[in-house]
Parts: structure tokens; C-alpha cells; sequence
């Protein structure tokens, strides 16, 4: 799957850099549109069944060094973004519930945070269409939003599921199956082939190897190959050419050794939420707002474990396969914005890390709650996070191979993120104690690399305009984590994709 | 102790007879010795070109019962060896079992170094048919270093008239020149390469340069007083080599069902592959005694339970050296070799040396090292309080996720998630999710014995 052959030394309508959630769906937009189209990705391309069901030896993440400091410093790696062809969504945990309205306008209504310059009903066309187009399985009637259809029926819950629905029902909080992007049963996807049906291997965040998860190599990346547009993996970008207008004439990119440049009529940028700064940073471009890296976001992701009198097995099944959203606005937890709730199963690298590094733990208990693995499970939320000034991504002195300054993190939770994480760990505890676990306590977590180049309404407070545009390089473009002005409770991607197709709608429309 | 099981691979013109004085200096060992097609009692099925008899040898692992298993493999012999071993590291169905390689005075999968002349002179011995005897002696002869005691050099001069005219004339005509080497990268599983310190054209030398390369991890060793007929000439080193490399490896043997499980279709070969090169002994790794003694007592705090930390310890050094990493690090530490090295001083600086400890004072250290309360002057050699409650974090998810991720840990937890999907055209995944619901694949935990 790479598509036709463009050379470099024709300009090409468009350069993408990045073949995950903010690139592929707008790569394909654009080719179907007949415009020439050139994919960049760092990473390799991968056949769905090459994946890895074992926790270190899988190879989609991004492994490149990041620095991360502040209060409550963020993880990375396996954590976040990913590498190959199709970018984190190789990896992605296909949780997907919809941006909440409320969220989109939380300065409006709070005070607090930011809106978004996107209406809602724009950003609901397209997730409806993303979600036709990929296929997502979730329940017939979704509690909080009457009006909400899905494809595919739910997937098997697994033991924590179960356990978190019997908890939340036990104190009279509603819950139901996830939304998950993946398809329970066979699926002819156009233009790729097959997906089957998801058979419960509980390996998502390995890389999906029968092609039931959503992933951008089995769904957006073979239609726009389909329609002329060309993936180049391991491809690094390291620089642009201008014109004399300020624009960018090519991308310029390394394949080993050996430097390439792309001549292109536009760039889009959509390398996730650290790298997309990172470059413009380590270039020193479009950063006229002083705001590219400020405001970097990660959801409060705290977690709640127990022990459970029964083979638990948390590793089969979906692991996220129970949502609520009940906690979208507690009322009484001091915070704007809130959190959805979703039961959790994972592998036990995964388990051992958040024990040693979120929960503090070592010695007798660490081990003896290893050895019960199969007797564990937890739950976790997705919770807002305010944009904060001195929440930001800046660079470091060290370099990476490319001779570019490493990214630095610093991220510490503010009274608003304290307020949720301590809400969330009450109503947790009292769900998972209802549930009947044992022994039960908290792993202190954060995910998702959001914010960083901000879209707004003007050139002074933001890095693009509504349409992602960049206010200061007139043909770059940026779609992904990076332009969210506020971080929704909603995991990211489904909103990633929606925004992709938009932006690529805007770009058509503007074109001469 | 689990003993793996030894599968023996005799040289051209052998049988599985050569091994009987190596075998009755192992007798705690299950040794199965194999007549290759042509050859001792299987003389009469002709010749086997080196990949059907490669093929053979990795169904008689699969066909074994024992739950572990090394090839020994003497000079034609060690190339299937070799080439069955490739195929288990790069995670082939049902090879899993394979902990490790003995070459004996072995051919290399590349082209075997053969004198021309020579090699006529054997081709022509059955240009009429069987060998005949003067040949026979002639041949065995030439490849001791002294003559062999009567019993010991009939026995393989009847072997070498026996053999199978074809199957003598295609390894030295085809099967010796073959190039295989192409298809092998480097293997990862130990070996132990033997030289007879008098052999000729695959002693020492030959064996550095042809076989040595082509392992992760070798080890040479040369047997004093042999040519090529090591089994014959030498079986006491012999046996003695093979038992020390077999009981090094003791720490590698799974659980019979675990290991069953592993070696099934219901793995994918790159997941098997991954989780065969972790059961492999650690690499060497450059720390000094006094800093492994500091990561060992680390390790036993983290993880009090044990069977080996010193094991587990050397995997973590490993880890840590090869500089991999996890994709980041805390922004106030320096990279993470250096944060160790320093991390490691400041705690036996500041502790008067924490190996030595009692383990009850060593956990109340600890206990002041996550709270931040212990640590040196940032001067470059050490690290302060706030950075040590770091590096603390750092050592637990390192020594903790090395201690998960291993095979024996899995089984041992009774985990059996790698188990979800092979290399069909359907992934089996699990059928059932609920709690206390198992089905019949399914591992408990267990031990190994």
C-alpha cells in the first residue's frame, strides 16, 4: 500500500507529514478530491497480522527520547504516540465516545478553559461520518444521547466490565457498553478488504491483528491510495524550502542517510501533539503567537485497582468494553468540565509499571499483587484538562539523530485537575467496593498529548485559525492533538478524524 | 531440576552409536541420538538433501515429550543444528522447547572448508558401491588424533561401510557446499562450539570464523587431544562440556503446559520469537561488582520473592546499558545509564554501602528514598533527594517490568494473553470473558517442578 508514484521534483498539491488520525482521513479527503497527494511517514508500514501480542516487543510506538518534567510529569512511549503507517492509531485503544457539547464550550459556560472555534453540530456531522465510514459496535440505546446509532452491536464484555456495571448499579450510577471503534462482526472495508470480527484477544494497544479495530492503515490510508494519493514510510521531515512569499516550495526529508525534497503547493502538519510542535520549534516557524508548545493537556487518567474473589482474566476481551458517562458534570466536585468512567483491562507489563510508578509501590505488596494478576481489575476515567500557561512543551538541549532538539514536557495538575482526580477517586472506590473488590487503591495517571499549537479566532492568542490554518505560513496547515484549545473528556482520536475531513473540506472549499 | 533432553546429530558416515560413551557419562540426561537418513539404522531410506533433514530434525522436537530440549550436533550434524536452531529463534511453530546448541567440531551452514583432492579421494572410495574397508579405516583414522582404542575404531569403520552410497556421495558432492547463511541472522540462543585441538579443516580456527559469528552469544571451547571424532576420541571432555552448558541453561525451562502453549499455532512467530530471545540467559553487561551487588539487593527489595535476583538483576543492567530506554525519561535526571551510575553512588554514599545492609535496614532506606529525604549534593557524580525519588520510581518500573515480561513470570501468574492469535488466516482470541470462565487451552499457573 504506497499508491502512485510521485517525484519529488513535481509539485505535488499537498504533503502530508503523518499517517495517523489527523492525516490519513484528510490525505484521502484530498486525493478523492483529484488533488496530488504525498503522505510522509517516520515510521514502517505494517500488515495487520505482523503485530505483536507481547508488551515489549511491539514495535508502533514512538520510542524517539522525550524529556518530562513538572509536577506531575507525563509518560510517554507506549503511553502516547505511536510510529508507522497509520500513527497512534496502530496502537489506540479505540475507546470512542463523542465529544460532549458542553465541552466544545466550556469558557462560555465555566469560565474556564477555552472554546472551540468548531461548532458542535459541525463536529457531529463529521464523527457521524467518520464513525459510517470506519465502523464503530456500541450499545442499541446509549443512555446519554437518545438519539446516538451504532453499527455494530457491542462487543463481549469482559470480568472488569461486568464487575463495574454490577458496582455502578449497585449506587445507582447508569452505565453500558462502550463505544468501541471496531467492528464485531465481518466487515468488507472499501478499497482495503476484510476486517474481521473482533474475537476478544484484548491486545489493542499492540497493534490489532485481524483488522477489527479502526486503524488508519485499514481504513483511510487504502482509500486514499486508492485515489492516487502516495504513503512513503520512513520518511523524517527535517526542513522546508520557501518561496519568496514565505511559503513552503518543498519538504525536505531523510530516509536514512540519504535527504529528499518534496516540492508540494502545501504542507499539512499532523504529527500528533509533540511532534507537530517539536518541528515548528526546531524550525522556528509559525510561532509569531509565541503559543506554539503553550498549553499542553493530558487527561487526568487515574485509575482504580482491586482484587476480586474470582478468575478475572482482565487480558481477554475488549479491554475498555464499559462506559459511563455520568460524570460528565459532577456537580459537587469544584471542578469545570468533568470525566467519563470506563472499566479497564490490561496486560501485565502495563499493570506492573502503573503499581511501580503510579501507585508507589515495591516490596511484598508490589509482587504478591503481580502474582494475583488474574484476579485483578480496575477502572479508570478520561478527565478534562484545562490549558495552562506554564503547561508547556519547549526544547531541550539535547538532540536527537536528525541533529533536533529533544522535546520537553512540563505538566502539572492545577486545581481544576486535583479537583477531578480526587472526585474521581472516590466515586471509583465506591463503585469498585460495591463490586465487591479488595484490597482496593489508586494508580496516578495521565494520557494523550493534546494542545501545544492551539486553534483560535486571531493571530495573537493562537497558531491556526478554525480551519487549521497557520496564521503566519500561508500554505501550512496542522490537523491533529496539537490545535485543540481545550482537551475534552472524550478520548481524542474520534475528534481527530472529524477535524481531519473537516479541514480538508475547508481547504477545497478556499482553494482558487 | 528439569534436565533438558539432548538430541544427538552424528557426523557423515556415523550413526547415533558414535554417542554411546558421551551418553554413559550423562546419565541424569534423557539423550535420544538419531540415525540421519543414510546412515547407522536408517541406512536404507538413501539420501536426505540438508533441508528435509533439517525438517526431520525440527519434527522430532516437535514429536518429543520433554518439555526442553539442546541439539548436539558433530560435524554434518551441526549444520541442521544450526539451521533448526535459526528456525526456532525466528519463532517457528512448535520449536520453542529449543533452549540451546552444542556444535561438535560442526559444518558450518555455509560451505564446508574441504580440501579438493580430498574430497575426491572420499567420493571415489564409492564410485563401485559400498565402501570398502581399507577406505573405511583410512578415513577414520585420518580423523583421530591417535588411533582409537579396537572396539571404539571398528565400531566406526562398520559405521562409515554401512552408510548409504548416495546419501555419502550428496553431502559431500551438495549437502557440505550448500550456502544457507543467507538465510540466517544472528541466532539468538546460545551455543557451545567444540574443536578437537587436532582437527584440520573444522578445528578452532574454522570454527571462529564460520560458526562463532553466526550466534548472538557463543562460547568455544577446545577439546585437547582430538581431531574430528570428539564423541570417540574425548567422550569424558565432551560429556563434561555439554553437561556444564546444559545446566546453565536450567533456568531457561518452562513449564511443560506453558511451554506446550508457547510453542503452538495459537502463537504468532514474532510474538514467540520475542518471548524466546527474554528466556534466554542475560547478556553480559559492563557494571561493576560493586554497583550488580547494589542493583541485586535493588532488585531483592523490589521484588522479595525471588528465585534468582542475581538473574534478574543482570537482565535489568542489560537493559539499562544498551540505552533503548522507554521512549522518555524525567526531565531533572541525566539519561538513564548515568542516572544508574549515579543514582547507585549516591545510595551507597549516603548508606555506607546498601549491599551490605540488613534487608530490614535497606527497606527503611527506601522508604526515605521515595519520600524524597535522601540523597547527595547534585555534583555531578551523585544525584540530590528530589532527583533520587526519581531515579527510585525509575528502578522500580525497570527491575518490575523485566521481572513481568518473563516467560517463567507469565507462567507462573498463570498468563496466557500471548496465546491469542498465530499466523492463520483467523486469530482465535478468546471465546469466553466473563469471570471464572476458562476454556480448555487455557494455562493455570504453574512452576516449573
Amino acid at each position: 500500500m504506497t499508491g502512485t508514484h510521485h517525484d519529488c521534483r513535481d509539485t505535488v498539491d499537498a504533503v502530508v507529514i503523518g499517517t495517523g488520525a489527523g492525516g490519513a482521513p484528510l490525505a484521502a479527503r484530498l486525493a478523492a478530491a483529484g488533488l496530488s497527494v504525498v503522505a510522509l511517514e517516520a515510521g514502517r508500514a505494517f500488515r495487520p497480522d505482523e503485530h505483536v501480542a507481547d508488551e515489549l516487543a511491539a514495535d508502533i510506538y514512538w520510542m524517539e527520547e522525550r524529556l518530562s518534567g513538572g509536577a506531575t510529569p507525563t509518560a510517554f512511549g507506549s503511553n502516547n504516540s505511536g510510529m508507522g503507517v497509520g500513527g497512534s492509531m496502530l496502537h489506540w485503544g479505540a475507546f470512542c465516545p463523542r465529544p460532549d457539547p458542553r465541552d466544545l464550550q466550556l469558557k462560555t459556560l465555566t469560565g474556564e478553559g477555552a472554546d472551540w472555534p468548531v461548532p458542535h453540530d459541525d463536529l457531529i456531522r463529521y464523527i457521524e461520518e467518520v464513525e459510517g465510514f470506519t465502523g464503530v459496535s456500541g450499545p442499541a440505546h446509549y443512555p446519554w444521547d437518545a438519539t446516538r446509532r451504532y453499527a455494530y452491536p457491542p462487543v463481549a464484555r469482559n470480568a472488569a466490565a461486568e464487575a463495574m456495571a454490577r458496582g455502578c448499579a449497585a449506587i445507582g450510577m447508569t452505565a453500558t457498553d462502550a463505544p468501541a471503534a471496531l467492528v464485531s462482526r465481518d466487515r468488507e472495508q472499501p478499497h482495503f478488504g476484510q476486517r474481521q470480527a473482533c474475537v476478544n484477544c484484548g491486545t489493542c494497544h499492540q497493534g490489532c491483528r485481524n483488522a477489527a479495530k479502526t486503524s488508519m492503515d485499514t481504513t483511510y490510508l487504502p482509500y486514499a491510495v486508492a485515489h492516487g494519493a502516495e504513503i512513503r514510510p520512513g520518511c523524517r521531515v527535517v526542513d522546508f524550502d520557501y518561496d519568496d512569499r514565505g511559503r513552503i516550495s518543498a519538504v525536505v526529508y531523510a530516509t536514512g542517510e540519504q535527504q529528499h525534497r518534496q516540492r508540494c503547493n502545501a504542507v499539512f502538519l499532523c504529527a500528533g501533539g509533540v511532534e507537530t510542535p517539536r518541528l515548528l520549534l526546531n524550525l522556528g516557524i509559525a510561532n509569531a503567537s509565541g503559543q506554539v508548545g503553550r498549553n499542553f493537556m493530558a487527561h487526568v487518567a487515574t485509575q482504580v485497582w482491586g482484587r476480586f474473589d474470582a478468575d478475572m482474566r482482565m487480558n481477554r476481551g475488549y479491554p475498555s468494553s464499559l462506559i459511563s458517562e455520568d460524570m460528565m458534570r459532577p456537580g459537587d466536585a469544584g471542578c469545570a468540565g468533568g470525566y467519563l468512567i470506563q472499566s479497564l483491562g490490561v496486560l501485565p507489563v502495563n499493570l506492573a509499571t502503573g503499581l511501580a510508578r503510579g501507585a508507589g509501590m515495591w516490596g511484598e505488596r508490589l509482587q504478591t499483587t503481580l502474582r494475583g494478576y488474574n484476579r485483578m481489575a480496575g477502572i479508570g476515567i478520561n478527565g478534562e484538562c484545562l490549558p495552562h500557561a506554564d503547561n508547556r512543551l519547549d526544547l531541550a538541549d539535547e538532540t536527537d539523530a536528525f541533529g533536533h532538539r529533544k522535546a520537553r514536557v512540563r505538566f502539572s495538575y492545577h486545581a481544576n485537575e486535583q479537583a477531578i482526580d480526587r472526585h474521581a477517586r472516590r466515586v471509583m472506590t465506591d463503585i469498585w467496593q460495591a463490586a465487591g473488590a479488595q484490597d482496593v487503591f489508586a494508580v496516578d495517571r495521565s494520557a494523550h498529548t493534546i494542545g501545544t499549537c492551539r486553534m483560535g479566532e486571531d493571530a495573537e492568542s493562537a497558531v491556526v485559525d478554525a480551519d487549521g490554518r497557520s496564521f503566519e505560513v500561508p500554505n501550512l496547515l496542522i490537523c491533529d492533538n496539537s490545535i485543540f484549545p481545550s482537551a475534552l473528556a472524550a478520548n481524542p482520536a474520534l475528534t481527530i478524524m472529524a477535524l481531519s475531513l473537516r479541514t480538508a473540506d475547508r481547504f477545497l472549499t478556499s482553494r482558487p | 531440576m528439569i534436565r533438558p533432553t539432548l538430541l544427538m546429530l552424528h557426523a557423515l558416515g556415523a550413526s547415533g552409536d558414535e554417542w554411546r560413551q558421551v551418553r554413559e557419562r550423562l546419565p541424569d540426561y534423557d539423550c535420544v541420538a538419531l540415525d540421519l537418513p543414510g546412515f547407522g539404522a536408517a541406512a536404507g531410506q538413501g539420501h536426505a538433501d540438508v533441508v528435509t533433514m533439517a525438517d526431520q530434525l525440527a519434527d522430532a522436537i516437535r514429536a518429543s515429550g520433554a518439555p526442553a530440549c539442546i541439539l548436539v550436533g558433530h560435524s554434518m550434524g551441526g549444520k541442521m543444528a544450526t539451521l533448526v536452531a535459526a528456525r526456532a529463534a525466528a519463532g517457528e511453530y512448535g520449536l520453542s522447547r529449543l533452549l540451546g546448541v552444542v556444535l561438535v567440531a560442526a559444518s558450518p551452514p555455509s560451505p564446508e572448508p574441504m580440501d579438493e583432492a580430498r574430497r575426491a579421494q572420499m567420493l571415489g572410495w564409492c564410485a563401485d558401491g559400498a565402501i570398502d574397508r581399507d577406505a573405511a579405516e583410512t578415513f577414520v583414522d585420518a580423523n583421530t588424533a591417535a588411533r582409537l582404542p579396537d572396539p571404539l575404531r571398528e565400531a566406526a569403520i562398520a559405521d562409515v561401510r554401512r552408510s548409504a552410497p548416495e546419501a555419502w556421495i550428496a553431502w559431500l558432492e551438495r549437502g557440505s557446499r550448500e550456502d544457507w547463511n543467507a538465510d540466517i541472522g544472528p541466532i539468538a540462543m546460545p551455543a557451545l562450539i567444540v574443536a578437537g585441538s587436532d582437527d584440520g579443516d573444522l578445528g578452532e580456527a574454522a570454527q571462529r570464523r564460520l560458526n562463532q559469528p553466526l550466534y548472538e552469544e557463543a562460547e568455544v571451547a577446545v577439546v585437547a587431544d582430538a581431531a574430528h571424532l570428539i564423541p570417540y576420541e574425548q567422550p569424558d571432555a565432551l560429556a563434561a562440556l555439554i553437561d556444564g552448558f546444559a545446566t546453565g541453561l536450567a533456568a531457561s525451562v518452562l513449564p511443560r503446559a506453558f511451554a506446550d502453549l508457547l510453542g503452538s499455532a495459537r502463537v504468532s512467530r514474532r510474538t514467540r520469537a520475542a518471548m524466546l530471545a527474554r528466556l534466554r540467559p542475560p547478556r553480559p553487561s559492563d557494571w561493576s561488582a560493586a554497583q550488580h551487588a547494589t542493583i541485586v539487593a535493588l532488585t531483592g527489595q523490589i521484588l522479595p520473592d525471588l528465585a534468582d535476583a542475581d538473574d534478574l538483576a543482570r537482565r535489568v543492567e542489560a537493559s539499562i546499558g544498551d540505552g533503548g530506554g522507554d521512549g522518555w525519561r524525567f526531565d531533572s535526571l541525566p539519561p538513564d545509564r548515568i542516572a544508574w551510575v549515579r543514582g547507585l553512588a549516591t545510595l551507597d554514599t549516603v548508606t555506607g554501602g546498601f549491599a551490605a545492609l540488613d534487608r530490614s535496614v535497606q527497606a527503611d532506606w527506601l522508604d526515605r528514598l521515595a519520600a524524597g529525604e535522601v540523597g547527595c549534593d547534585d555534583d555531578g557524580r551523585h544525584l540530590s533527594p528530589a532527583q533520587m525519588a526519581l531515579w527510585f520510581e525509575d528502578v522500580r518500573a525497570e527491575v518490575v517490568r523485566s521481572w513481568v515480561a518473563l516467560p517463567a513470570t507469565m507462567a507462573a501468574i498463570g498468563y496466557d494473553g500471548f496465546a491469542v492469535g498465530g499466523d492463520g488466516p483467523r486469530k482465535q482470541g478468546y471465546v469466553r470473558t466473563q469471570a471464572d470462565t476458562v476454556e480448555a487451552w487455557q494455562v493455570q499457573s504453574e512452576a516449573v517442578a
